[in-house]
């Protein structure tokens, strides 16, 4: 993150900048001090309640631990473990898979969405759009996943008894191996794009809109008009929403974990499910460590990528 | 007239607004469904859940479910806890938040970036990995098996803290500039000029953090081990039955009736959400 | 200006009046907060962690108020976990060791017995040898086989209370709807394919004659035991004679020995690939569901309603078909089809006794205590799970929620004695989870079979190397 902040939306500036307040010593301490207390409780807090526990499965990580006995020393070889275990890297495959296809998704349709309703219509209308397309993220995920799970039965399910109507025949959603992975992204974005789109929402709302009758003015229209000139508006909010979907997205859980147990095979497996496997259903407390440090770096090194490659394509005013 | 004219042309480059309107409510109808199938299945008697095609307005309506769920578990009781705890982690997240989210960016101090980028780290970091140490500590604290034990580990909120740094630097500088050229110091600023406009993203943080602590279940299963601190997603459980073989009405009344609190602040909340989002999302 | 400036007057005392509230409110609730109005917490209590969903607030209040009118000096807490799976609740109990404050008695069944007793467990041995004039009845009450499942190495780690073998419920109304007279006890495999054939003819396409849940209990396993074959190689243990001479009739103890082995894999075994190309088979035909993972919640909707035929499930089923609003005479239940044998499966449970308890002596009278026939009946009033006492499985216990043939439970064990437990080494997580994940991609289609059990053997060695 850089220092130099540009709100994407501010009232008119003046053409030279107010002269500079005089810093004395005194505020800069002041303003220190200020720092200090208001940053203690968060910094705490994080120190308390994340910092050491990271450090903790750090340790973990280079133990065999059973929880039961002592932890014996196990050097580098639960990563090594972890790089050869044919299900830990599936698991990873499968989440970089679902992250792609699910942040993607998450983020179309509610862009698409946000744009439709951003358009003329009623004010209550919008407000109940607004409202419904936000309502899923109400809702916990592990029972709206076993809601789910029914819906998209194979053989019993609402979903395809809808789609014989149409004369479709009966698609193993939560059974094959290939329609499994898209279940599992689809019932996830349903419930999760509401955010994204509630951002989208946000941002269209301070695009000013003299920009857009400039713009058809000058002869953009529809698809071309949002392409060109939208789009760039609104990376600021796209930056934030693909960053903050990513990083839930690599995390995903519930969602297969109710629907398909990371089956079948393990199509559906994701790193967090092989965490919790290895450490409280298998006792390998220092490889699901292992796992978790790997899958921390991997969070953060796509979102430094996101961010480096944010300073390309995002444009501020 | 010039209405006329402005709908006209739009019609001529995008999709006529009733086709718009008609696409949306489509989505709608998709977003909500299973939300619809819940509450009606809620309503109908077991031998009636799944039928085909659902039907989705119950023929035979019953609350029988609901009073199922108030015999089966101590609902009073486990919504006493859950809003405890939400509220109160709703509220902490709002100062830590509020106040973390000031310094970041309105405020000169050390290790600014490094501090900022760490509070954002802490987002990245799976729920499972941390638990069995998260325990330990909360165990030296005495704080196992008690309610705030739930509570205080979730005061630091990164995400909360992202926003509202968001939200004080869409703020425009000037104003405090104007404050500091009257002789106000940090906290003066801080508290007359800044804190006052600062409602609508904290309601984000409240909104969002109740959002999420009310329907939270593995920090509540591991970490409470008495009946008397479930809250109420624990308690929903044992609705299922052993093996599965609870009735599924009972099950998705529970889950009915967990949702309403949820629903309830995200209408009343709404509004400053949506403010509040629409300053915090584009700046950065 | 002034309206601005009234506005935030407001905003800030509805804020202070928020903030006072706020702490009045926390002041007011700070026993809540902290746990302090829970009585009798830490207070040496004896701690006993039970599966939450199998026993709700009431069975927690009767047990802890039966076991009070017993050992009036003897100070009990029961946790009820509220875990959605067993893997959910041995999350909670791990940790709960992991950080020194383990329960005294954790309730566990099949899944983790020898898990356990090879890392956790006290056998109850010398305790059972003490009291065996106490326990005389018990023993006498509970077949032999549900007893040795609960041993390991030679030794008894658990008093079980609870079993439920795999038997067939039928839906009587789909059973007239195809014509077909309700199964003969000693009914094949064949039978059963043309039952579910006659059932498929008979209905329209809102139906599929046999659904079941890929699970270790009731999934595949129950095809491996009628097929003659185990998914690794089952053996017993040397020992358990003490128990056996003291407790049972030579004709009951014929056989018995220190506890089930399960070592070597045999996922390529001709017979588990016969019983996985049967599957597949019915699956190809349309009369079979395709394997989903996780728990049966939606399996009791289906079948009450007519949509599905047969399913494999135990006694705990009569009161979920009751509680779904089905009639006592709407469905019955047979023997699980002859195929090459006519074994079944079951998984049981019970009580076992942590090493690290400090309180050996009560936890040993509660486990007495939570087997005896009066508590057991006080517990088990609604069917959601078969008693391990036979002499509890009554007509009268059945009338409401039926099934008719209720006896099958029961002679499930007692007729056929070489019905055995699910295989659940101490390995058990990682067999489970190979063997679910394998079976997903086996039964994809008929050719997927061969390969996928390849796998499994692959995947079931190494797991089976591992030292837990």
């Amino acid at each position: 993150m850089t220092n130099t902040q540009i709100p994407a939306v501010r009232p008119p500036q003046p053409a030279t900048p107010p002269a500079p307040a005089p810093r004395t010593a005194a505020r800069d301490r002041g303003s220190r001090l200020l720092a200090t207390l208001f940053l203690a409780p968060t910094i705490v807090g994080i120190v308390v309640f994340t910092v050491v526990p990271i450090i903790g499965s750090v340790v973990l990580s280079l133990f065999h631990w059973n929880v039961i006995d002592e932890p014996s020393f196990a050097g580098a070889a639960n990563y090594g473990e972890v790089f050869t275990d044919s299900t830990v890297l599936v698991s990873f495959r499968n989440t970089l898979v679902f992250m792609v296809f699910a942040v993607a998704l998450q983020l179309v349709v509610a862009l698409v969405l946000a744009l439709a309703v951003n358009g003329r219509m009623p004010v209550w209308l919008r407000s109940v759009f607004r409202s419904a397309f936000f309502f899923p993220l109400v809702l916990s995920a592990a029972s709206i996943s076993v809601v789910m799970k029914y819906l998209f039965n194979q053989d019993f399910g609402v979903v395809n008894w809808v789609l014989g109507l149409v004369g479709v025949a009966p698609v193993p959603w939560l059974t094959s191996e290939n329609a499994a992975m898209a279940t599992v992204i689809l019932v996830y974005v349903w419930q999760q794009f509401g955010f994204s789109f509630l951002l989208f929402v946000g941002g269209l709302n301070n695009i000013p809109k003299e920009i857009h009758e400039a713009a058809s003015l000058d002869g953009a229209t529809g698809l071309r008009k949002h392409l060109n000139v939208t789009l760039p508006l609104l990376s600021p909010t796209l930056l934030v929403a693909s960053v903050v979907g990513i990083i839930n997205a690599l995390q995903v859980f519930e969602q297969p974990y109710v629907l398909t147990n990371g089956g079948p095979g393990d199509a559906t497996r994701t790193v967090v499910m092989v965490i919790y496997e290895s450490a409280f259903e298998q006792l390998r407390f220092g490889e699901a460590s292992a796992v978790g440090v790997l899958l921390f770096v991997l969070i953060m090194a796509v979102t430094a990528l996101q961010f480096r490659l944010s300073r390309r394509f995002v444009h501020y005013q | 007239m010039s209405q006329a004219t402005l709908s006209l042309s739009r019609t001529r480059h995008s999709l006529a607004p009733w086709a718009r309107i008609a696409a949306l409510a489509v989505c709608a109808l998709l977003t909500l469904g299973p939300v619809v199938w819940t509450v009606s299945t809620s309503l109908r008697t077991p031998a009636e859940a799944f039928d085909l095609p659902p039907k989705i307005i119950p023929t035979d309506p019953s609350l029988e479910a609901y009073s199922g769920v108030f015999d089966q578990i101590d609902v009073w009781l486990l919504a006493l806890n859950s809003t405890l705890v939400t509220a109160l982690i709703a509220v902490g997240q709002m100062i830590t938040a509020g106040l973390a989210g000031y310094a970041f960016a309105r405020l000169e101090f050390r290790f600014k970036k490094p501090l900022f980028g760490l509070v954002l780290a802490t987002m990245m970091v799976p729920l499972q990995v941390t638990i069995v140490p998260v325990f330990l500590v909360l165990k030296s604290m005495g704080l196992t098996d008690t309610l705030l034990g739930l509570i205080i580990p979730a005061f630091p909120t990164a995400f909360g803290t992202f926003l509202m740094r968001q939200y004080f630097l869409g703020m425009p500088k000037d104003l405090g500039e104007a404050a500091m050229l009257d002789g106000c110091g940090p906290w003066r600023i801080f508290r007359s000029v800044y804190a006052p406009l600062a409602a609508p993203g904290l309601a984000i943080v409240g909104v969002l953090a109740f959002n999420y602590h009310w329907n939270e279940f593995f920090r509540p299963l591991i970490l409470e081990t008495s009946g008397q601190n479930y809250t109420l997603p624990l308690g929903l459980v044992s609705l299922q039955g052993n093996l599965g073989t609870g009735s599924i009405s009972v099950v998705l009344a529970g889950v009915v009736l967990s949702m309403i609190p949820a629903v309830a602040v995200f209408v009343v909340g709404q509004r400053p959400l949506r403010e509040g989002i629409t300053s915090a999302g584009v700046n950065r | 200006m002034t309206d601005s400036l009234t506005r935030r007057t407001l905003l800030r005392y509805g804020a202070y009046g928020a903030g006072a509230a706020a702490l009045a409110g926390t002041a007011a609730s700070w026993d809540r907060l902290t746990g302090a109005d829970i009585p009798g917490r830490d207070d040496g209590s004896l701690v006993v962690a039970t599966l939450g969903p199998a026993y709700g607030p009431e069975a927690v209040r009767t047990l802890t108020e039966g076991f009070k009118e017993v050992h009036p000096d003897i100070k009990l807490r029961i946790n009820a976990v509220q875990a959605v799976d067993w893997s959910d609740f041995f999350a909670k109990i791990l940790t709960q060791i992991a950080a020194g404050t383990a329960p005294d008695l954790v309730y566990v069944a099949t899944e983790g017995v020898q898990l356990f007793a090879q890392r956790l467990g006290v056998p109850l041995d010398d305790w059972v040898k003490r009291d065996a004039g106490e326990l005389r009845e018990y023993f006498s009450d509970v077949h032999p086989s549900l007893v040795e499942s609960m041993m390991y190495e030679g030794s008894l780690y658990q008093l079980p209370v609870e079993f439920n073998a795999a038997d067939m419920y039928l839906n009587n109304q789909v059973l007239k709807r195809a014509g077909a007279d309700f199964p003969a006890a000693d009914w094949t495999r064949d039978d059963f394919t043309g039952l579910l054939r006659d059932m498929k003819k008979s209905s329209g396409s809102q139906f599929t004659p046999y659904f079941w849940t890929n699970r270790l209990w009731g999934g595949v396993v129950p095809w491996l035991f009628a097929n003659d074959t185990n998914l690794l190689s089952e053996s017993k243990a040397p020992g358990g004679g003490w128990l056996w001479d003291s407790f049972y009739p030579a004709a009951a103890r014929q056989g018995r020995g220190g506890g089930f082995r399960w070592t070597t894999p045999q996922a390529t075994d001709a017979r588990v690939e016969e019983a996985y190309d049967y599957l597949a088979s019915l699956i190809q035909e349309g009369l079979c569901t395709r394997p989903e993972g996780g728990n049966g919640q939606n399996l009791i909707g289906v079948f009450s309603t007519g949509r599905v035929g047969v399913t494999p499930a135990g006694g705990f089923w009569a009161g979920g078909l009751h509680l779904a609003g089905m009639k006592a005479d709407g469905f019955d239940v047979q023997y699980f089809p002859r195929w090459r044998t006519q074994r079944m499966q079951y998984g049981a449970a019970g009580y076992a006794l942590l090493r690290t308890s400090k309180r050996q002596e009560e936890a040993w009278e509660f486990i007495k205590y939570a087997a005896r026939k009066d508590t057991l009946t006080r517990l088990f009033e609604t069917n959601q799970t078969t008693p391990a006492r036979r002499s509890m499985l009554t007509a009268d216990r059945y009338r409401e929620t039926g099934p008719n043939h209720w006896q099958v439970f029961y002679d499930t064990l007692d007729k056929f004695p070489n019905t055995g437990p699910i295989p659940a080494p101490p390995q058990v997580a990682e067999v489970e989870q190979v063997l679910l994940k394998h079976t997903g991609t086996a039964l994809a289609s008929r050719r997927s079979v061969a390969p996928a059990l390849r796998r499994m053997q692959s995947d079931l060695e190494k797991a089976m190397e591992r030292d837990v």
